[in-house]
């Protein structure tokens, strides 16, 4: 056994804690080694010298009024509770009282008035939410997107309807297209279209009114 | 409930709902329990158990605190806030530990916080020494020959001890004050102190060096 390891051990054999094994080996190096002997003294001696501290105590009747005043203290602490915590307990307390009843009512009533108008008002505010305007947004883009299948030939379109298209096709310039941004994704968007714009389909050049919806008068 | 009641606002008698009764008739069965069954009244709210619990380890918690801080009232307060402290967590033990254990983590946490703070007032109270102490076979032995060069006053001694105790880090004092003063086995201290046996054989081997030098005329 080295000394480091005999050290270690010098506490468990002081208080017997030991194997009969293991402290015979202790004992045998501290016979053996002087530091570790002296060592083993010295530490005794401050051991007992600080076991006499366990003197150094208040006289018995000291704790007499402890469990009185501890709970004293709980009764301090709870008292000290938030400003909050107060209003509730004597909102609590009126609301309780027996001549209070129809007052209570109508108290929870006005709460739950108030709750909906202010949820309402809350819905409203949504309104101008950037989301909302975001959303806003992206349907005008699809719109425009729309727009630009009028640059291409309409369906079931004959090669000469194709090629009186063309012109529309390669007359439009780069600077026609507006990217929109909606979020990470920004889309190019056709060339607006006007009202002088060529109609798309052929139903766009019949004039419609709601008499023209007449079953009788539709004629296919 | 009464929201009053609730936050412990009103109750029977002066004590409010929630702090514990004084002693009854019926306490004196609990006085029988062991720790861990009156831990279990405590959380279903039977507040006479936790009293119980304090009268238990209310003079050894109060020596180990005192011991730390070598001062009276400072010792009291503590351990007044430790009990407060457990009464608070009581519903959060889940009995990992013996309750024990767990209270006294809570008061040696606090001593060391409250030590930290407190690094520039030493106040030693020197009044208070059993007059048992006179008889002590060490004390007999240490007057008679340990100290050929003078004689060893009590007072002066205990001085000296306190002294020196509060020269150490607050974590090596600790640890001294548990393993030697108090008497308690590593294992235990290392529960306390949440580190390992060997965290605290080590803390006890530099403790002890740092103390052999400074009671080397005692020794």
């Amino acid at each position: 056994m080295n000394c480091q390891k005999a050290q270690q051990l010098f506490d468990d054999l002081t208080h017997e804690r030991l194997a009969p094994a293991a402290a015979a080996q202790v004992r045998q190096h501290l016979a053996d080694c002087t530091d570790c002997r002296v060592l083993e003294q010295r530490t005794g001696r401050l051991q007992r010298l600080l076991a006499l501290k366990r003197y150094e105590r208040p006289a018995p009747e000291y704790f007499d009024n402890f469990l009185s005043e501890f709970h004293g203290r709980l009764l301090t602490e709870a008292r000290q509770i938030g400003w909050w915590e107060r209003v509730l307990g004597r909102v609590d307390d009126f609301l309780a009282a027996e001549s209070m009843r129809v007052w209570r009512y109508s108290f929870t009533s006005a709460l739950g008035v108030a709750a909906v108008v202010g949820l309402a008002w809350m819905g409203l505010r949504q309104t101008g939410d950037p989301a909302v305007a975001a959303m806003d947004q992206t349907t005008a883009a699809s719109s425009s997107l729309a727009v630009t299948e009028t640059m291409l030939p309409p369906p079931h379109s004959t090669p000469q309807t194709i090629a009186a298209s063309l012109p529309n096709l390669l007359s439009a310039s780069s600077a026609d297209y507006q990217p929109v941004s909606v979020g990470s994704v920004v889309l190019v968007s056709a060339p607006a279209r006007t009202d002088s714009s060529t109609p798309r389909y052929v139903l766009d050049r019949v004039p419609v009114t709601p008499a023209s919806y007449d079953v009788p008068s539709v004629h296919f | 409930m009464k929201l009053k009641e609730k936050l412990g606002l009103v109750g029977a008698g002066p004590r409010p709902t929630g702090v514990p009764v004084p002693a009854t008739e019926c306490e004196i069965d609990l006085r029988h329990e062991e720790d861990e069954a009156l831990v279990r009244r405590s959380q279903k709210g039977e507040n006479a158990a936790f009293d119980v619990l304090v009268e238990r380890y209310k003079e050894r918690l109060y020596a180990t605190v005192y011991h730390m801080t070598s001062n009276h009232e400072d010792a009291n307060d503590l351990v007044q806030d430790t009990f407060i402290k457990a009464y608070k967590s009581v519903q959060s033990f889940r009995g990992q530990s013996s309750f024990y254990t767990w209270v006294y983590r809570i008061a040696v946490n606090r001593t060391i916080n409250f030590v930290k703070r407190r690094k520039n007032r030493n106040q030693y109270s020197l009044d208070d020494l059993d007059s048992s102490i006179q008889s002590d076979p060490d004390l007999v032995e240490m007057q008679s020959h340990a100290t050929p060069r003078r004689e060893v006053g009590l007072n002066e001694l205990q001085e000296k001890l306190n002294e020196a105790l509060q020269k150490l880090s607050e974590s090596h004092r600790a640890v001294v004050t548990m393993h030697d003063v108090q008497g308690m086995t590593h294992a235990d201290i290392a529960k306390v102190m949440g580190c390992s046996e060997g965290t605290v054989r080590s803390r006890l081997f530099y403790a002890r060096q740092q103390l052999q030098g400074l009671l080397s005329e005692y020794l």
